[in-house]
């Protein structure tokens, strides 16, 4: 709190009292290079900075600057010809405590300290920044969710590309089994969007030839491959079993942490993820945030007959192996046919795993 | 001949200062005063914070505003112009 | 359109009460006038000549219907039937008492507009292209970045009490209609070789006494830098810009001062320590405030109307402008009728407005540096029943852009400041031209007029600027030729002595057919000027003087 020390009796006081411990108190005009205040600081137990008129704002920024730079962490006091209006700046910028000329308004000081509960500006104290409490609350995830519960999905796509991540947006691939839909679609939005594709060094070599093939068909223009640490993966996985031992250390070796190096390069990923891929999945928002990457899933509503449809519609070359009952393709070492109408059910099977990290942790707002 | 003059604080209405220390709106209600008065006068009124703001002295002759902010004076005292283009030479 | 949040909503309150209460103390003598002064500017509330004057916020210059609503009930219930556009997008009502401000900004508060920092020397209303999200010629709405601009600005405990007035515009678009060069900070949006968008900022512009065309202070600025990278600037300028004098308080005179590059290493410096901390913009949140600013739909699109009657073919050629969608146009709206106030919009002419705004305009007008309005967003068949209603309202002068489309302060009229009338000059000089059929034949030209030396009217960056001075009681003119305002902006120059103010119209009247005589083919009237230079004008000026 900010502690108004209008009786110039009891200033005197506890400026005695702060010295008795051995300190000093330094005083400094608002005007003061905060370079040079440093210097002058060394040892203060308090620092006084002057305002020779309320409306020269120079010691707030002499304070922000003492306490984000100087990492001064002692008592900082605001004295002069300050008015209770500027209470709260005073307290956000960093004062303890504050010392004006006129000593007749204590509350109004108190009352204008309490005056804004709402704050735009990171600061030193005081409530919470707006924008941090918008992404907090989720505020800007349900703007957007609502936004587009009403688009289909090549809206979606052409919003997010071309408006609202415009450059700062790549969409995730895995050039498995239902891929073509959502790359068909970012083709017909910009088919230069970046496009990143996991080569975990364990993919199919049919995966690799249709990537290829898909590549070229719909004139992509801008694939990221990401491979895994090369000597990472002859550390943790000389003998190539590392998959069979602990398939989640392969996982984050393999498809995570490639992921994590470039992901900070993008304020957003597409993903091909649906709901009807079940688990998880069946509550999957169109955005949402994961480890502070947005994430825009506009196939999230479709269903697996949307998706076939689609193929159909636009004559899409299939995966190779979805005509051998692969409805869902990773890595060849932890891939089977599914074995049903969950078409996920082919990973990792016999283990209690459905998701390999990428997609991790759970949204943290529902649409 | 001088007078005082104000905006009024409530409200911003021009305002002069009267022989028994109010305010009018009526300029031919305002005391005149001796340039020597009127220098007295000011720091009296300034200290009055509550009713006038920003007090200060105009020149007058018979006929209203007078000396060199007299059109200042004239406008603060009827209006804006504005909306008549022939006062534009009304010198 | 932005709409508010719960925390956007409660903060427009909270200032309400902050200000009933500031007016309590003022009236008590908590605060004296010194202390309330400040204070009152800082939510818009200025002493003018004749009243108070409350200076309204209209954020980057975008309105909806049902604030244009707001605004013509406060003309009608506070005012004396009419408010004024200004030139920094705002709307100013010029009658209103001090005691009924807090209703006016209830009023306010209930259509998500406001009065915070309109003035003071504190950060501005933010300004941006009055086109946005409509202009064909568009990289990227500028919009949403001025309104994360205003968010950030509002309330700033660091730069509330600064050297002086900080003005911030934004462009989006290829040609500059925000103003870049001629504010405090400028904000153009590119693109750069990687094709990432961001911001080529500019510092150090200006009018007043001593005019000033911004300085590039950085090529390209990634957008969630932002906020940290303004705040750079502003941590600079709050801790150096001079205090001891007025008129050297701008941000120019410090960047004159260290020279660009010395600033720019300033900023630069700061930038470095803070520009990966809080202020890094989170995605979410640009996305968010992103999402508001959509583009209409249509479908069908139709041709320009070719048809019609002359004078609807004559408003189609001076007042639409080419929309980034097919089918639709961007129609100004002139308040520049001749012989009337430019800037000045009547209760019923803004109701009429809201009223079109949502049978034709999707619901949106926006104010415009000139002083006109916009309705951004018009379909092509709308275009004959828009322009009908509009004339029937006395707002379909077709002269958006032309000689009679001037700008003005509220000049000796209305401002405190002022040292000579602009309205009335403004006024003479429309009916002048107009009656000599000189607007229309000499195509595009500025003019714009201040009636004191601090600028207002943009006189500086007009093609014809008039500049009101007093020389012993008496109102002079001088003329400046060859300022401009966009991205080829200039400040114009001097020409000789000032003229008293009947001799401004035929004077203006003189130049423009010396231009019709010297110009070549096509030539606008501000390529002959630069072409000849000044003094080939100056006898014009002053021809039929003599006597």
């Amino acid at each position: 709190m900010l502690t108004s020390q209008l009786d110039h009796a009891t200033r005197s006081d506890t400026d005695a009292q702060l010295e008795s411990g051995g300190g000093h108190i330094v005083e400094l005009p608002g005007e003061s290079d905060w370079r040079e205040a440093r210097d002058a600081i060394a040892g203060a137990v308090q620092v006084d900075i002057r305002f020779p008129k309320f409306n020269d704002g120079r010691g707030f920024t002499l304070a922000a600057h003492l306490r984000e730079r100087a990492g001064f962490k002692g008592h900082l006091r605001a004295v002069g010809a300050l008015i209770p209006d500027q209470a709260q700046f005073l307290k956000r910028v960093g004062f303890d405590a504050v010392a004006p000329d006129r000593t007749d308004l204590a509350a109004d000081w108190a009352r204008a300290e309490a005056r804004f509960s709402v704050v735009y500006q990171p600061a030193l104290r005081g409530p919470l920044a707006v924008p941090a409490k918008r992404i907090e609350s989720g505020a800007d995830l349900a703007v957007l969710n609502a936004r587009y519960s009403e688009a289909d999905a090549l809206d979606i796509l052409r919003d997010a590309v071309t408006r609202t991540w415009r450059g700062r947006i790549a969409l995730m691939s895995s050039f498995g089994a239902e891929a073509a839909v959502s790359l068909h679609l970012l083709a017909r939005v910009d088919p230069s969007t970046p496009v990143l594709f996991l080569d975990t060094g364990r993919l199919f070599a049919q995966t690799e030839q249709y990537q290829r093939e898909l590549t070229d068909k719909l004139g992509l223009t801008h694939i990221r491959i990401l491979q895994p640490n090369t000597s990472e993966v002859s550390r943790e996985d000389a003998d190539g079993k590392l998959w069979s031992r602990d398939s989640d250390a392969c996982c984050a070796m393999r498809k995570v942490q490639p992921l994590d190096g470039v992901i900070g390069d993008y304020d957003a990923l597409i993903t091909g993820r649906k709901r009807f891929h079940g688990g998880e999945r069946m509550k999957l928002p169109v955005v949402e945030r994961v480890n502070g990457t947005m994430r825009v899933n506009p196939l999230a509503r479709w269903s697996a007959e949307e998706v076939q449809a689609y193929f159909r519609r636009y004559d899409l070359p299939r995966h190779p192996l979805t005509d051998m009952g692969y409805a869902s393709i990773g890595c060849w070492t932890c891939t089977a046919p599914a074995h049903n109408d969950d078409v996920r059910s082919g990973r990792w099977v016999g283990q209690d795993k459905s998701e390999c990290g990428i997609h991790r942790p759970l949204p943290v707002a529902a649409e | 001949m001088k007078t005082l003059t104000a905006n009024r604080l409530t409200d911003g209405r021009v305002i002069y200062r009267t022989a028994d220390g109010q305010w009018t709106t009526q300029l031919d209600e305002a005391q005149r005063l001796s340039p020597e008065e009127a220098a007295e006068l000011l720091p009296v009124a300034e200290a009055e914070f509550g009713i006038a703001v920003g007090p200060y002295i105009i020149d007058l002759d018979e006929a209203g505003p007078a000396g060199q902010k007299w059109r200042r004076e004239s406008i603060r005292l009827a209006g804006p112009t504005t909306g008549t283009t022939h006062v534009l030479g009304a010198a | 359109m932005y709409h508010y949040d719960e925390h956007d909503t409660t903060l427009v309150r909270e200032r309400i009460e902050e200000f009933r209460d500031q007016i309590e103390r003022r009236m008590d003598g908590r605060l004296s006038e010194a202390e309330f002064k400040p204070l009152r500017l800082m939510n818009g509330v200025y002493l003018q000549l004749h009243a108070y004057m409350l200076r309204v916020a209209i954020p980057y210059g975008s309105l909806r219907s049902e604030q244009m609503r707001v605004l013509a009930h406060l003309a009608r219930t506070y005012d004396r039937g009419y408010g004024h556009f200004t030139t920094r997008q705002n709307i100013q009502y010029n009658w209103p008492a001090l005691t009924d401000i807090p209703a006016m900004l209830e009023d306010l508060a209930a259509v998500e507009m406001h009065a915070i920092q309109t003035s003071g020397n504190c950060i501005r209303n933010v300004t941006a292209d009055p086109f946005a999200g409509a202009a064909r010629d568009e990289l990227e709405d500028s919009r949403p970045w001025a309104e994360i601009i205003r968010q950030w600005s509002s309330l700033h405990p660091e730069f509330t009490f600064l050297p002086r007035k900080f003005k911030i515009a934004v462009n989006g678009a290829g040609e500059d209609r925000a103003g870049i060069r001629v504010h405090d900070i400028g904000l153009q949006i590119v693109q750069n070789a990687q094709g990432q968008v961001g911001f080529e900022v500019w510092v150090g512009g200006g009018q007043g006494r001593t005019p000033r065309l911004a300085r590039k202070l950085k090529d390209f600025l990634e957008p969630q830098d932002l906020l940290s990278y303004l705040t750079a600037a502003l941590r600079v300028y709050n801790a150096h810009g001079r205090r001891d004098n007025l008129y050297k308080a701008r941000i120019k005179i410090l960047v004159d001062a260290l020279g660009i590059d010395g600033y720019a290493a300033e900023v630069a410096e700061e930038w470095s320590y803070i520009r990966d901390g809080e202020l890094k913009l989170p995605a979410g949140e640009i996305a968010r405030i992103r999402s508001f600013f959509s583009r209409p739909s249509i479908s069908d699109p139709a041709p320009l109307p070719e048809a019609g009657p002359a004078a609807f073919r004559a408003w189609l050629d001076t007042n639409i402008r080419p929309h980034q969608i097919d089918g639709l146009s961007s129609a100004v709206i002139s308040l520049k009728p001749i012989g009337g106030t430019p800037g000045d919009a009547t209760a019923e002419q803004m109701d009429l407005i809201a009223d079109m705004t949502e049978r034709y305009g999707f619901g949106e007008v926006r104010v415009t540096p000139d002083q006109n309005l916009v309705l951004p967003h018009v379909r092509h068949e709308d275009l004959f029943p828009v322009w009908s209603a509009l004339r029937e309202a006395g707002l379909a002068t077709a002269n958006a852009g032309l000689a009679s489309d001037i700008v003005a302060c509220p000049g000796l009229d209305y401002c405190n400041l002022a040292n000579a009338r602009s309205i009335p000059v403004a006024q003479a000089i429309s009916e002048t031209l107009d009656a000599e059929g000189l607007a229309q034949a000499a195509g595009e030209v500025t003019i714009k007029i201040s009636g004191c030396i601090n600028a207002c009217g943009h006189h500086h960056v007009a093609h014809i600027g008039v500049l009101g001075v007093d020389k012993r009681g008496e109102e002079f003119y001088q003329i400046n030729l060859g300022g401009a305002f966009g991205e080829d902006a200039a400040i114009g120059e001097i020409v000789g002595k000032g003229l008293a103010a009947d001799d401004v119209p035929p004077a203006i009247a003189r130049i423009l057919r010396a231009y019709l005589d010297f110009r070549d083919e096509d030539e606008r009237f501000i390529d002959t000027l630069r072409r000849l230079g000044s003094d080939a004008f100056k006898e014009a000026i002053y021809a039929d003087l003599a006597a």
